[in-house]
């Protein structure tokens, strides 16, 4: 709201400097979004403040509203804007009926006559409405819109000759009825839209805009006012159904003053004449059918002062309130009953008078103090800790912290879910943001492809964030996305890329980390992993085992689709933190075993077994075999090559032998070793080597 | 007398051979030079006290005896000086690189995020999660905005295709059941979580609620469709404005620094009354004026208010019973003046060059 501050001295004796005023403004909270200086001739400094208005304050859509407040913030009187009464009587206008049909809508109306010469606006007028941002048409037009900048009330003129009938109805539209509007453009109305039409047809959308046939031109001789209160809901849906907002609807939605159009209108037929723009005739009407009660809200100074933690004193309050236009009924020194003033529609409880009350009191004058702890607080939401472990144990592993948009092309989501499983946005931004992530990895791969097209030859990323999937809901989860070398580039390692192990490791790290205990590694299938390289962690839960993550080699289509190179190797992994949650024991829960006090005996046992048989099996048959004093088997080699069949692989085993009560002996540990190899080669045909 | 002289002698002998023995092998010729059992010098000495007068050799004896243990001594330690610094392989260039234990980078954003939840956390505010898809409810009709309030236009909202039920754990507490809705929207602000807290909680409330909130904003250099708030939420007994001013300033100078001021500007919204939009002091300019700060010397940093009895009476609080605050701020937002970026998008490209500015 571009605000003339000579305008606003017409109402308040501001005199302290522009830049002044718009910081005090500013503190009494409306927003100085620029302050534009303006020459002025001779007289005191000018400029153009430009406001931006918060929406529960349309009263400040206006030189009158703005003046107000500074009238409050300087302890200064508030001068109405000039309005003679309006001559004559009221409901006797000759020439012009107006029927509300529909009084929901449209509550109260208004309208005067006048006789016009069109011609241009006086240059001061002229040069006042440029000032606002308003470019002058002429001076019938020009007025109107005056008021409006003025008084914040919006005002429509018509042209009287071009109204089939010379009555107003304010109805609503028939469905299929057509209007072209100010703007040029012709509208299709329907049934839920307000017009003012005349006996036969819309003329303007009321609230909105006036139509093209009957605006003023140079030839008109005869104007219809209009100065009307529309409802804010009905001039809001037309506003959305038709994509105009206009600076009447602007007003409108945000709720006028109900005591607005009389007082508009008088103005406007002042104005009229003063700038010779024509003779208003004698008398006028107000439709005004139900008459709203006034807005009187409870005020107790006190409790005032214990909400906002600085008691104001009562003087203070009552000065403060009148000056807003509010009237005060005082009952003593605490107890008012105030009566809300009809432009302040945002004022309907005791808090919104608090506001008033410490916006010009000053909220720098409030206290600065500190809500005492009443009761001890509760710990921190478990899945949130859970994420942040999970971001520190991903750093750790040498992966950097990524944030991708949470929403993706359908395209890059449908490697990862069914497309029904998918999260739609009805009303995306583009085709690049319509589906919510079923999974974290397709913002990882592409921030992968976006490092390397800068050059960046490894690349390690993590992310933790929500994936939503229509069966599952909402689940947090942790991708790892891995691109490059193993190691990190130095001169004196190989720069192996990375493989499946790597990225076991990591998510092996990372789930441990957490606190997982036991899980197994199994073989999985998914369509965005390379088949044979690809796993998932299982842990056994009650019912059916829980799928806590999954790891693999990126297939080849999938990077290529995002920009990756299809011939480097790319690993991804997902933990799903919200399965993994209820697997894991926080390390507080930790009760140390006595460390060992006899020496443990090591054993290697290399043996060759079937290719493709999973260590995991070996692993289980060794421990099984084994006797309580195998504290651990751990497989230290594997080999295939010269002095092992085709079709075999050398597998080496590190066992370790240990008693907590005693120290073993040779003979004992080898007949261990010769029982677990027996077993090795029952179950699995394993030879030694 | 004469005998003392041959043994002073030795004892230069020795300190010279020894202070120009530099490895290992020379220490041991010394050694063997001095102290060889066969032809020692100093063996060969105390071989010579056979032929000395009783008297002559308790006192000669005595010389020998304190300049052997001045040679073993003297040796021992050179031994150990030479061993401490003796090269067990060729040397290594030391100026090359070394080997770093793999260690990634966290998000600025996260860095943001961990710094004011502990900031918060401190002062006993509980941390709460929640979903990042929302109902109509508790987005915007128990805070205030009924459907086709202009204040949702402040808010353009991404709303689902289909309604979306989550199962993602909401928030716990003894109240009310939840209230099953399905999400059909993207949060527009973590203000949500205010209700979902207080359908669940009686006071006293002392809560923030880090996370994702969703806008229909196109991505440029100041704006994104996405992006993280923190909300606060404090209700009690006598909880007053003065309260929220004093949290919000402490905060601020924990955050941007203890010179750092505050400036509340009245203003709106809905779920709020009194409103305050707060600026700080330009991190940047510390208040001289600068661009960043449009020359004002301030930078806006967050929202604020007063907890509104609408939204009092939405989660079923007795009426008049209980008063406190709420404030909610962008994570971007502080993060952009913390590290003086100037793009915001930076945020989500995720270039390993800028994440690696920020700590591990």
């Amino acid at each position: 709201m571009r605000i003339l501050v000579s305008w606003l001295r017409d109402f308040v004796d501001v005199t302290v400097p522009v830049k002044d005023l718009a910081w005090d403004l500013n503190l009494c909270g409306f927003e100085v979004a620029s302050l534009e200086p303006i020459p002025a001739a001779g007289g005191p400094e000018d400029a153009v403040l430009d406001f931006e208005i918060t929406a529960n304050r349309p009263d400040c859509l206006s030189v009158l509203g703005i003046a107000r407040e500074a009238a409050t913030r300087y302890q200064l009187p508030l001068k109405a804007p000039a309005a003679p009464p309006l001559r004559g009587s009221e409901d006797a206008l000759d020439g012009l009926t107006v029927t509300i049909e529909d009084a929901q809508a449209c509550p109260r109306y208004t309208a005067a006559i006048a006789d016009v010469q069109v011609a241009p606006s006086p240059p001061w007028l002229a040069r006042r409405l440029e000032a606002a941002g308003v470019r002058p048409i002429n001076n019938v037009v020009d007025v109107t819109n005056y008021v409006l900048i003025e008084t914040g009330h919006p005002l429509h003129a018509f042209d009287l000759a071009r109204l089939g009938g010379a009555e107003l109805r304010i109805r609503r539209a028939l469905a299929g009825e057509r209007l072209t509007t100010l703007d040029g453009q012709n509208r299709i109305l329907s049934s839920e839209m307000l017009v003012i039409a005349d006996a036969t047809r819309p003329q303007a959308l009321g609230g909105l805009m006036g139509g093209a046939d009957s605006e003023v031109r140079s030839d008109t001789t005869a104007i219809a006012l209009e100065s009307a209160y529309f409802q804010a809901l009905p001039v809001r849906r037309t506003s959305k159904h038709l994509g105009l907002s206009t600076e009447a609807s602007y007003r409108f939605e945000r709720g006028a003053d109900i005591d607005a159009p009389l007082r508009a209108l008088a103005r406007a037929c002042h104005l009229i004449e003063q700038v010779g723009a024509g003779r208003v005739r004698d008398n006028w009407i107000d439709a005004y059918p139900g008459q709203r009660p006034r807005t009187v809200v409870g005020l107790s100074v006190r409790a005032a002062g214990r909400f906002l933690g600085r008691e104001v004193p009562a003087a203070d309050v009552d000065r403060i309130l009148a000056s807003l236009g509010f009237a005060i009924d005082a009952r003593g020194d605490d107890h008012r009953r105030v009566t809300v003033p009809t432009w302040r529609a945002d004022v309907t409880r005791e808090v919104d008078l608090y506001e008033e009350i410490a916006r010009h009191d000053g909220y720098d004058r409030l206290p600065l103090t500190f809500p005492a702890v009443v009761q001890a607080p509760a710990a921190p939401a478990r899945r949130l800790e859970v994420e942040r472990a999970a971001k520190r144990l991903a750093a750790r592993a040498g992966f950097s912290e990524a944030v991708t948009f949470t929403f993706i092309e359908r395209e890059a989501a449908a490697v990862f879910a069914d497309a029904t499983q998918l999260v739609a946005i009805a009303n995306p931004l583009s085709e690049s943001f319509a589906v919510l992530r079923p999974s974290l990895l397709s913002g990882l791969i592409d921030a992968l492809g976006h490092n390397r097209r800068r050059e960046r030859r490894d690349v390690q990323l993590y992310e933790t964030g929500t994936r939503f999937l229509v069966d599952r809901g909402e689940t947090r989860g942790l991708g790892l996305a891995w691109l490059g070398a193993a190691a990190g580039e130095h001169w004196s390692g190989t720069g192996r890329p990375v493989d499946f192990f790597d990225m076991k490791g990591a998510v092996e790290a990372v789930c441990e980390g957490l606190g997982l205990g036991a899980a197994e590694t199994v073989p999985a299938e998914r369509p965005w992993l390379v088949e044979g390289r690809a796993a998932e962690i299982r842990v056994a839960t009650g019912d059916a085992p829980a799928t806590v993550a999954v790891l693999g080699q990126l297939h080849p289509r999938v990077a290529e689709a995002r920009g990756l190179p299809a011939t480097e190797p790319v690993y991804v992994a997902e933990v799903d933190l919200d399965a993994l949650d209820p697997c894991i024991s926080p390390g507080e829960d930790t009760t140390v075993r006595p460390l060992p006090r006899h020496p443990s005996i090591v054993r290697d046992l290399s043996i060759v077994v079937p290719d493709g048989l999973p260590a995991s099996a070996l692993r289980d048959t060794i421990r099984r075999s084994g006797p309580p004093t195998l504290a651990g088997a751990r497989e230290f080699a594997r080999y295939q090559g010269r002095g092992v069949p085709e079709g075999l692989v050398s597998l080496s085993f590190r066992l370790t032998f240990r008693a907590a009560d005693r120290t073993l002996t040779d003979s004992e540990v080898q007949q261990a070793v010769d029982t677990v190899l027996a077993a090795l080669t029952a179950a699995h045909g394993a030879r030694l080597r | 007398m004469s005998d003392a002289s041959p043994i002073a002698s030795l004892r230069r002998q020795f300190d010279e051979a020894l202070g120009a023995a530099t490895s290992e092998r020379e220490i041991q010729a010394v050694r063997d030079r001095f102290l060889g059992r066969r032809s020692g010098l100093i063996t060969a000495l105390f071989a010579g006290l056979d032929q000395a007068s009783p008297e002559a050799r308790r006192e000669t004896g005595r010389l020998i005896n304190g300049l052997k243990r001045h040679v073993e001594t003297a040796l021992d330690a050179r031994h150990e000086a030479l061993s401490a610094v003796r090269p067990v392989a060729s040397p290594v260039d030391v100026t090359l690189p070394g080997r770093r234990p793999a260690s990634g980078h966290r998000h600025p954003l996260t860095v943001t995020r961990e710094r004011i939840e502990g900031i918060f956390a401190r002062w006993g505010y509980e941390i709460l999660d929640g979903p990042e898809t929302e109902d109509d409810w508790h987005c915007f009709e128990a805070l205030n905005m009924p459907p086709e309030h202009p204040a949702r236009d402040m808010q353009d909202t991404l709303y689902l295709e289909r309604p979306f039920s989550r199962v993602a754990p909401a928030v716990e507490g003894p109240r009310m059941p939840p209230v099953g809705l399905p999400a059909t929207l993207l949060r527009t602000h973590t203000s949500a979580m205010q209700i979902r807290y207080m359908e669940r909680h009686d006071p006293p409330i002392r809560i923030i609620a880090p996370g994702r909130v969703y806008r229909r904003d196109n991505l440029d250099v100041t704006h994104t469709p996405m992006f993280q708030q923190v909300e606060g939420l404090v209700v009690g007994r006598g909880v007053t404005m003065g309260d929220l001013k004093g949290t919000i300033v402490a905060f601020l100078r924990e955050l941007f620094g203890p010179k750092t001021n505050a400036v509340f500007r009245p203003s709106f919204f809905p779920y709020t009354e009194p409103s305050a939009d707060v600026f700080a002091t330009c991190h940047k300019c510390r208040g001289e004026g600068c661009a960043m700060c449009k020359r004002t010397g301030f930078i806006e940093v967050l929202g604020c208010g007063m907890v509104h009895p609408a939204v009092y009476e939405a989660v079923g609080y007795p009426p008049g019973v209980y008063t406190g605050f709420a404030f909610g701020m962008g994570i971007e937002r502080l993060a952009l003046i913390d590290y003086g970026v100037d793009d915001i998008r930076l945020f989500y490209e995720n270039d390993l060059r800028f994440l690696e500015q920020f700590p591990v």
